[in-house]
């Protein structure tokens, strides 16, 4: 008796990032950007400051993206938010680039209409704190986005709400979209701690101090990382932009980044061996791509093409020989926000033929997209993924 | 004693803050004149650091102690300098655009300036464009320069460049950009006069923008 061939059913898009996260070839080329929430505001149609300070608003926000753009997974940029958040605000104001918020303990925060905000002293001071002043000991995690601004987390101080957002994308995105939790790097966390200048400074005018921060600023990365994989994410990206060679050397890459990405990532996995984890580095990293692979993580996020990275993405994969996941390659400013969508489909293209094929292969923008990307730009993706394996 | 001072500069070691501020002492207490310091040792020295970032020999770090024990030497020096009547030749009004609080990068460049003889008017960080446009009224510069790390920020440079050619300041200013993700296709997509990848080229730009 003749019976039809089963037709192979086409995957979730949870099932289609898990297979390209274990570096294998799903039934398309799964597609997810990480978006700045400057895109967000403007094009969500929520309110900017509804949606940094309210996490249910953001379940929304980013919901109605991923739709919009067909993304198979949605990474949670933000920690979850204090459901009584209005009852910390003095007063809103209104301002000519956006709004202003007065928090009751006297710190303010300038939310423009299209990009992160910043939150000051009541002086109008950084919240920055200098690294002499900073005991290493009382370090466990430093949140730069938390409600009213930069905060010291110590071990027992996370809040209740701290994974409420995440819960309610899963909520409302469903069982079939990968959702993906973020944690800062210890070098991320340094860096906002105690600001840029003095963070890079301290690698060589005291490097006993800051290997210190960072070991303590590890552990609380894998505490909030596995409090993420408890609450459900489907991955966890370690974030930490700014340790490609546009700011520091390989040397230093060995000595204050790799060893305490490797210990968040073996901390994570100690617990939940099969959440894959991936680390965010924007910029010139084709000079260490051996080493973001030493750090132990399932994949590696940005790939920005020259001119604001390094990578030539063909290299890229021959000299990670499958091994770990490879996110990202297409330029967001060159290409995303200032091309048209005949450029973003040849740039499409071009990552698609090189990289589609072989599985472990993410499409997506290398660093995040801009706030002013045209959406049209961003719908090409999904059409070509689409069209590529047709 | 002038390439001890050039020496320690270039050395990013942790101890040559504290050296060059010495070794600038002694050179005036020599009868060493400021300008000579600042030419002989400061300027070369600085232009060598820059030289091998841009080779990828050195980073951002290092980049910091050198530009920290030159800005010492340079405090040393500038009251010597003012009384030998060496005034700026001319003013920058430099910032980091809106959107943006990373300063690294401006702040060596104001630092380079500065050594290159140029009085630096810094309004720091997420600078809005109309404080760029109050500043050109307030301070008459020749030059601005505007800095952004982030590609979700540099478009912030476009508005500060509409926004100066609005309030009719364009002819009057040349404008100079730099950061991470700025390149040079970019500084010209949006107006600007004049593009560089790091501090060192800012400086060098910068004086070529004003015809030296």
């Amino acid at each position: 008796m003749d019976t039809e061939p089963a037709v192979p059913r086409a995957m979730s898009s949870r099932e289609r990032m898990a297979v390209a996260m274990a570096c294998g070839r799903a039934d398309r080329v799964p597609v997810m950007c990480q978006l700045s929430l400057g895109h967000v505001f403007l094009h969500s149609g929520g309110d900017p400051v509804e949606i940094w300070h309210d996490g249910e608003v953001l379940a929304d926000a980013l919901c109605t993206m991923q739709r919009r753009y067909g993304f198979d997974g949605i990474l949670v940029n933000l920690p979850g938010r204090d459901p009584d958040w209005r009852a910390r605000v003095a007063r809103f104001e209104s301002a000519d680039s956006g709004w202003r918020v007065h928090w009751r303990g006297g710190r303010v925060t300038d939310q423009p209409r299209d990009d992160n905000p910043h939150v000051t002293a009541a002086d109008g001071k950084p919240l920055t704190v200098p690294l002499e002043r900073v005991d290493p000991e009382s370090l466990f995690y430093v949140e730069p986005h938390d409600l009213e601004g930069l905060r010291t987390i110590p071990p027992d101080g996370f809040p209740p709400w701290q994974c409420d957002t995440l819960r309610a994308v899963r909520a409302r995105a469903g069982e079939h979209v990968s959702v993906h939790a973020e944690v800062f790097s210890p070098f991320t966390q340094l860096l906002e701690l105690v600001g840029y200048q003095d963070a890079l400074l301290a690698l060589i005018v005291d490097p006993g101090r800051a290997l210190a921060c960072l070991a303590r600023l590890a552990e609380g990365a894998v505490h909030l990382g596995r409090r993420y994989a408890d609450a459900g994410c489907d991955a966890l990206l370690v974030s930490s932009a700014f340790v490609g060679a546009g700011f520091i050397s390989r040397a230093h890459y060995e000595r204050f980044e790799l060893p305490f990405v490797r210990r968040v990532v073996t901390g994570v996995k100690e617990l939940h061996p099969a959440l894959p984890i991936y680390v965010h580095t924007c910029g010139a990293i084709g000079d260490r791509l051996d080493l973001l692979e030493a750090t132990g993580v399932d994949g590696i996020d940005t790939f920005d093409p020259p001119p604001l990275g390094t990578i030539e993405l063909a290299d890229a994969l021959a000299a990670l020989g499958g091994r770990v996941f490879v996110k990202g390659n297409l330029d967001p400013v060159h290409t995303l926000l200032r091309g048209d969508v005949a450029a973003v489909r040849t740039a499409v293209r071009e990552r698609l033929e090189l990289a589609g094929r072989r599985g472990g292969y993410v499409l997506s923008s290398a660093c995040s997209v801009p706030p002013r990307t045209p959406p049209a730009n961003l719908l090409v993706l999904r059409e070509e993924v689409e069209r590529f394996d047709a | 004693m002038l390439a001890q001072l050039a020496e320690a500069i270039r050395s990013h070691r942790p101890e040559s803050i504290a050296a060059c501020r010495a070794l600038a002492e002694r050179a005036l207490a020599a009868g060493v004149p400021a300008a000579r310091i600042v030419d002989a040792a400061l300027i070369p020295a600085m232009a060598d650091v820059g030289r091998r970032f841009r080779a990828d020999e050195i980073f951002v770090p290092e980049v910091l102690v050198s530009a920290k024990a030159m800005q010492g030497a340079l405090d040393v020096l500038e009251p010597a300098l003012a009384d030998a009547g060496r005034e700026p030749f001319a003013t920058i009004v430099l910032g980091t655009v809106q959107g943006d609080v990373h300063d690294i990068g401006k702040n060596l460049v104001a630092m380079m300036l500065r050594g290159a003889g140029l009085r630096v008017v810094d309004l720091g960080v997420n600078v809005a464009p109309q404080r760029f446009v109050a500043a050109i009224d307030a301070h008459r510069p020749e030059l601005v320069g505007l800095s952004a790390l982030l590609t979700t920020t540099m478009d912030a440079m476009r508005a500060t460049l509409d926004a100066i050619v609005a309030a009719g300041q364009r002819d009057r200013v040349r404008v100079l950009v730099g950061g991470a993700p700025v390149t040079a296709a970019w500084a010209m997509s949006i107006g600007a006069d004049g593009h560089a990848d790091d501090a060192a080229e800012a400086a060098t730009v910068a004086l070529r923008l004003l015809g030296r």
